[in-house]
Formats: structure tokens, C-alpha cells, sequence
């Protein structure tokens, strides 16, 4: 038997640059501004590091379910801000989006 | 006299009663009163004219406050036991406790509980103590049973719940000192660091008095664990020793704040642009919950709560924010602009770097644990009290305060927080719009939502079910439903949990909603519910994986070879996959494995019916694995004996 931590990373800014970066650089018009994308950067980086994000490789459906755990956990977001990030998610971490690699 | 005066002190008299007796015992009135003058000026810092919001300690049942007594160190153990309140005993079989278990016979009022494992066996013991808030003991074989009964201790210490724990040491007078036979040095010590007192009692006659000291630390808020041992041999000894009303050692550590503190802190808060109230398990101790209402309710205070034991603060309260979701005040959605932050009996428990209460607002800490005030967060008014006097004095203060101007704001703040926990209500329940809300095997969050459409409104819930959130409930501590949760995080303590909850609040649905890997680590209290007809509703989120710790390693190490190759040696619990219905079964529970929502609702059905009857039920409910990196059918290490076997042995 162990104890189980249940850790919650805090919040690293330069992570979530590196998130956005790597996401943008796959977008069809980068730089242009991407509401899903601010969200994410607002919303999901108040608990997580990128890191929970790096590596998921999901369709849109896939984020929205993963959007929606989190509402259970405490998440407040409305409906359409739930879908803008789960179009944005869908998009740059899509099933063939390419590995964004270690953060330095 | 002194009992005469205990009475009084412990509002058991009152003041002309206690001067009535005091003449009655052949004092002058002069002198009565003269005794009365000097008994109020010692209990200036306690609350004579109002009742005890912390329960007392634990009292003796039908004995006088010192009785000498005749017997084997056993029976002087459990004369004790019954003299400091306990009813009953957790234990798992020691021979060398065998004076012990002669003693029981001829009292039955002190009534032993076989545990099968010493861990689930201290889960119970602690289970029953946290809802039924009344002393009890577990014991355990020596050494190697103390070692199982650890994980729980800790648990305990954690969640600072007055748990007594005995086991015996190695005979002194043929074994000991040899590194004999289960035996360890300085046994006592080795809990130490997680109980508030560990101590050996040195002689047999000594046995009462330190079983005393146990119950007397344990019980003397801050709550916490106590361990007691003493070699074998003393039990077996005969002795004469008082036996000593447990009620006449305790402390009476119910004390109200500094008054000063109170009126820095009122003054705080009634000026405060957007005060916010974070409640702690204190209150729920204290059953102060109707206290904290109403000075939130007088100040138009929103309240909050982190990670704790119990639902301290009713849910649906217009001025519930929600739990925090995040390890800092940052990560709560509303409100964003806390100039004054008020916690009440929350132990702010950090799991992170980032203090709890950031820097920016003034801090008032009251709380009855002064160990940890103060030691992360800069504390502007730290109030030492138990809080259920501190919530009444600073009520007072604040009433005396406010001004009419001073109610409109608040008044104004309160409607400024009710539309957004309208809001928030209506935004948590978009989580039934999930696209995998009716697949199978479900998602946790169903079977969540499931229950507590189902469960009772006065239901108990007891949750170690790993990191699937809880949601949907509504708890309420003042007659609504109630949570029991795995503060401590040593896994194991659910199912023991549930069945010494449902000992101590038989009246109560009992519904403990458990993670397949905490299960496994203690499934023997299935057995107690199935002997002691506990009829307690388990529910196994089994998704045949440890979850949390698959997603944390990833984040961990963030596309590292674990991801890349798929291969993680740490987190799947299939292939064979556990069938947790079959293991119930084992110990005498009906059970059933459930795929689908439809098959839930029926089998929940099924599981309310067997209550009814008296007997446990539990559901190993199929749980899809979610998040980064699960394949369908995970990667095992390939560690196969089969091809270094030369015999069919």
C-alpha cells in the first residue's frame, strides 16, 4: 500500500507559451487570433501545466469529453466556450498533429 | 469536591446547584461562595453559560470517578477501556493478549469486533470514530500487526481523528531484549512521528494510567492518534490500580478566542470589500456549520472550501462558491477580488509550492490547531479557539458593527454572489452534455451522477475513489448529505471506512464509492459488513487501471519513452482483470459487475433492495480508462515465468 498523490501542478507561463507556440506553428493562418486557443491558455493553465497536454493526441470529440471531466472537477465554462476549445484542442492536438517534443 | 466542581466547570450543575452542594457538604455559604469565586475566575477562558460545541471527552459509563480494582493487567485494560467511554474494540487475534479476551467475557458491554486485516481493521475503528465523534480502540498482534494497522495511523494523523491504538510488545520477563520473535526495539517509537503520544506503560498496574493519557491526548483538540503498548507479560499479571473516569483527566481545551483578536478580525471584515470564507473540517467537529451561515449570511460572504475530510458548508447555500478546484486560492472561479480572507477550521493542507492564501490579502486564521497557524501564510489576526466560540464571539463582534449603511453593501455583495452560484449551478450541470455521457463502459462522472440521483437525501458517502471527481451530491452537514472523504491518502481506508460509518449511523444509507485499485488494497471489512450485517452499498469505479498516477507520470515526464513506445510498467491492472463481484463474494457480499447506465439504474435498484434486508451489496461498475497515452489494450511488461520452466512442478 502507498500513499497516492494526487498533485496539481501549478501554473508555469512559460509553458503555456510553449503550448501556444507549437500549436500556432501548425495552424493554417498563424498568429491570427483563435478564441479556443486564449480559452485553453486562460482556463485549463489556472491547474495544469502544458505538460498535460503535450502529449494528447485526440479528435474534437475526444477533447470536448476531456473538457467536460472537467467540469466535474470544478470547471465553469459555458457551452460555447466549451466548443471553442475543443475546436482549437481538435485542431493542434488532432489525432495527426505532429509531437510538439520535450520542454526544454 | 472535585467531581462537584468538574460538574459545574462542564455545565453538568448548575451555579446554585453547585453552591447547594457545597453547603450540603457541610461548607458555610461564605465559603460556598468564596469556592464559587474562585472556580469562575479559573473558567473565565471556557463558556460556562453556553453548551460545548466540541463533544467532551470521552465520560465513563455507570462507574464512579475512581474505583480501586483487583485483576490481570487484562482486565485491568478493559475495566479502563469501559471507564474511558469506549464501546467497542477493534482487533485482530494476539495470544498474547489472551487476559484480555478473558476479561471481555464477563463484560459485555465492552464488545470486541474481529478484523481480518489490521489495516481496514483501523480504517473501521476510525470510521466509527469520525461519525459517531466517540472514543474506541484498535489492537493489533505486536510488531508485525502494528506495521499493517501504519498506513491508517497515518491517515489518521493527517485527518486528526482521535484514534487509540494498542498492541503488545514482546514478553519482558523470558523474551525480550533478544531480537527475539517478532520482536523490534522501542516498538512505540516507530509511530511516533504520526500520533500525538506513544507511549509504553512500564508495569502492569500502570496499564489503566496510561490507557488514560492515550484517550486524554487523542481527545484534547487538535484531535489526533495515540499509540500505547507494554510487554505481554503484564497483562498476564495481577495487580491492584485505580480505574479512573476518563472525564476527570480532560483539559477542557474548548477555549474562546483572544477577545482583542476578535474585534481586529470583525473590523476586517465588516470593512472588506469582498471578504471570502474558507471552511475546514473544525466545523464540522464542532458542528458549528449553522454559525459559519450565519456570519457569512450577516457579511453577504461568499465561502469556499479546499480538500478536507468532511462537506463542511451546505452546497446549495446561495453563498457557496464551490470547492476549490486548484492547490491556490488563484484557481477559484469567483471571486478574483478576496481583499479579506477569513478560514475557519481548514488545516490548508499545501501541495505546492504557492501558498494556499496568496500574499495580497489580509488573512484571519481561527482555527483550535495552533500548530499549524501561521507556518505558511502570513496571518494577519491568528484566532486560537475552538471555532464554534470563535464564530459566535465574532458574530457578536460584527454585529455590534455593522451600520445600516455597512448591511446595504453587504446585503448587495450577497445578491452579487447568489447570481453567480445560479450561474455556476447551471454551468456544473452541463456536465450530463459530455459526447461520452451514455457510452459503455462508462465514464466516471455517470456513475457519479447516477448515484447521487439515487442516493438518500441524509445519505453518507464515503469516497476513495482515486482521482474521479465528486460531484452531483449536494452535501449538507446540518441533516442533508454528508461526505466522508480520503483526506490522509493512504489507500485502503474505503470499504473499512463504510463499515464503521454504518456501525456508528445505522439509520443512514451507507454508500462508499471506491477506486478498483484503493479496493484492492483493503476489501476485508466486506467480510465485518457481511458478519456484522452492515448493509453499506459499495460501488468499485473499476477501469482495471491506476488512473491518477498513469496521467501524473505523464506529466511528469512529458513526451518521454513511456509515451513514445507505450509502454508503462506502472498503471494497468488488467489482463487477468479483477472481478471485484467475485472477491465480494468471497466474503459473503452479493455483488454484481455493471456495463452500462441502463444496467446501473437496475442494479442500484437491486442494491437499495438488499439494505433493506439488512445486508451489503456492491456494484463493480466497468469504467472506460481516459486521458493521454491508453492503448486499447495496454502493453504488460514481459516478465513470462513459462518459458524458464524445465518441470511441470
Amino acid at each position: 500500500m502507498r500513499v497516492w498523490r494526487s498533485a496539481v501542478p501549478a501554473f508555469v507561463g512559460w509553458q503555456i507559451l510553449l503550448l501556444v507556440t507549437s500549436a500556432q506553428a501548425q495552424e493554417p493562418a498563424a498568429g491570427a487570433a483563435n478564441p479556443g486557443r486564449e480559452l485553453v491558455a486562460s482556463k485549463c493553465f489556472q491547474c495544469h501545466t502544458d505538460a498535460m497536454f503535450r502529449d494528447g493526441r485526440q479528435d474534437r470529440r475526444g477533447w470536448e469529453a476531456t473538457i467536460y471531466r472537467m467540469v466535474g472537477r470544478g470547471g465553469l465554462w459555458t457551452a460555447d466556450e466549451i466548443k471553442s476549445m475543443a475546436d482549437y484542442l481538435g485542431d493542434a492536438l488532432g489525432p495527426n498533429a505532429k509531437p510538439i517534443g520535450p520542454a526544454k | 469536591m472535585r467531581e462537584l466542581v468538574t460538574r459545574y466547570l462542564s455545565n453538568g450543575i448548575s451555579r446554585r446547584g453547585f453552591v447547594k452542594s457545597l453547603t450540603k457538604a457541610g461548607l458555610t455559604m461564605t465559603a460556598a461562595q468564596s469556592v464559587l469565586g474562585s472556580v469562575n475566575s479559573v473558567s473565565l477562558a471556557q463558556a460556562p453559560a453556553a453548551a460545548p460545541t466540541v463533544p467532551a471527552a470521552p465520560a465513563a459509563a455507570a462507574v464512579g470517578a475512581v474505583k480501586s480494582f483487583q485483576g490481570t493487567g487484562g482486565a485491568c485494560f478493559a475495566e479502563q477501556l469501559i471507564a474511558s467511554g469506549v464501546k467497542y474494540v477493534f482487533g485482530n487475534s494476539a495470544s498474547e493478549d489472551a487476559q484480555f479476551y478473558e476479561a471481555l467475557v464477563d463484560r459485555p458491554q465492552l464488545k470486541y469486533i474481529l478484523t481480518p486485516h489490521e489495516g481496514p481493521g483501523a480504517a473501521m475503528a476510525a470510521g466509527y470514530i469520525k461519525a459517531s465523534q466517540e472514543p474506541a480502540i484498535v489492537m493489533q498482534a505486536g510488531s508485525v500487526g502494528m506495521v499493517n494497522a501504519i498506513g491508517q495511523i497515518f491517515n489518521a494523523f493527517k485527518e486528526q481523528t482521535p484514534l487509540v491504538v494498542y498492541s503488545y510488545r514482546t514478553d519482558q520477563s523470558r523474551r525480550a531484549g533478544r531480537d527475539g520473535f517478532e520482536e523490534i526495539p522501542n516498538q512505540e517509537q516507530v509511530v511516533q512521528p504520526i500520533t500525538k503520544y506513544s507511549w509504553m506503560a512500564h508495569r502492569a498496574d500502570m496499564i489503566p494510567e496510561t490507557v488514560r493519557r492515550a484517550f486524554k491526548a487523542a481527545w484534547t483538540p487538535p484531535y489526533g492518534p495515540a499509540y500505547i503498548d507494554w510487554h505481554s507479560d503484564y497483562t498476564e499479571e495481577r495487580v491492584r490500580t485505580d480505574i479512573i473516569a476518563q472525564d476527570q483527566l480532560d483539559p477542557r481545551m474548548r477555549v474562546r478566542p483572544n477577545p482583542d483578536e476578535v474585534e481586529r478580525a470583525a473590523q476586517l471584515l465588516v470593512e472588506a470589500r469582498m471578504p471570502l470564507m474558507i471552511v475546514g473540517d473544525e466545523i464540522y467537529k464542532a458542528k458549528a456549520a449553522a454559525k459559519a451561515i450565519k456570519l457569512v449570511e450577516l457579511l453577504g460572504m461568499p465561502v469556499t472550501q479546499f480538500r478536507q475530510l468532511w462537506a463542511n458548508f451546505p452546497e446549495a447555500h446561495p453563498l457557496w462558491v464551490g470547492n476549490t478546484p486548484g492547490g491556490t486560492l488563484a484557481s477559484l472561479a469567483y471571486p478574483k477580488n478576496a481583499d479579506v480572507v477569513l478560514n475557519v477550521g481548514n488545516k490548508l493542507q499545501h501541495n505546492g509550492a504557492a501558498p494556499i492564501v496568496p500574499r495580497g490579502p489580509k488573512f484571519i486564521d481561527l482555527r483550535i490547531d495552533f500548530n499549524s497557524i501561521g507556518n505558511v501564510m502570513v496571518t494577519e489576526v491568528p484566532m486560537v479557539a475552538d471555532v464554534g466560540y470563535g464564530l459566535d464571539d465574532l458574530i457578536a463582534a460584527v454585529e455590534g458593527m455593522l451600520t445600516p449603511a455597512l448591511r446595504q453593501k453587504a446585503a448587495e455583495r450577497a445578491e452579487e454572489v447568489r447570481k453567480f452560484g445560479v450561474q455556476a449551478r447551471a454551468l456544473r450541470g452541463q456536465i450530463v452534455n459530455s459526447p461520452d455521457w451514455d457510452s459503455a463502459p462508462m465514464i466516471a462522472d455517470r456513475v457519479t451522477y447516477e448515484v447521487a440521483q439515487f442516493a438518500d437525501p441524509d445519505a453518507i458517502i464515503i469516497h476513495e475513489a482515486g482521482s474521479h471527481a465528486i460531484h452531483s451530491f449536494d452535501f449538507n452537514p446540518i441533516g442533508g448529505r454528508e461526505l466522508f472523504f480520503y483526506y490522509g491518502g493512504h489507500l485502503g481506508s474505503g470499504v473499512g471506512t463504510a463499515a464503521g460509518v454504518k456501525l456508528a449511523r445505522p439509520n443512514q444509507q451507507v454508500i462508499a464509492l471506491i477506486g478498483d485499485g484503493s479496493f484492492i488494497f483493503g476489501p476485508t471489512a466486506l467480510w465485518n459488513m457481511a458478519r456484522l450485517e452492515l448493509p453499506v452499498i459499495v460501488i468499485i469505479y473499476n477501469n482495471h487501471a491506476y488512473g491518477g498516477p498513469h496521467s501524473r507520470v505523464i506529466n511528469n515526464v512529458p513526451s518521454g519513452r513511456m509515451v513514445q513506445t507505450g509502454h508503462f510498467v506502472h498503471d494497468y491492472l488488467g489482463n487477468p482483470d479483477m472481478d471485484m463481484a467475485a472477491i465480494a463474494r468471497g466474503f459473503g457480499v452479493d455483488g454484481e459487475i455493471v456495463r452500462s447506465p441502463g444496467e446501473l439504474r437496475q442494479a442500484l435498484a437491486r442494491a437499495r433492495a438488499h439494505t433493506i434486508e439488512g445486508k451489503p451489496y456492491l456494484l463493480d461498475v466497468q469504467v472506460g480508462r481516459k486521458g493521454v497515452g491508453w492503448a486499447e489494450k495496454p502493453w504488460i511488461p514481459p516478465i513470462q515465468v513459462a518459458s524458464l520452466r524445465t518441470k511441470k512442478v
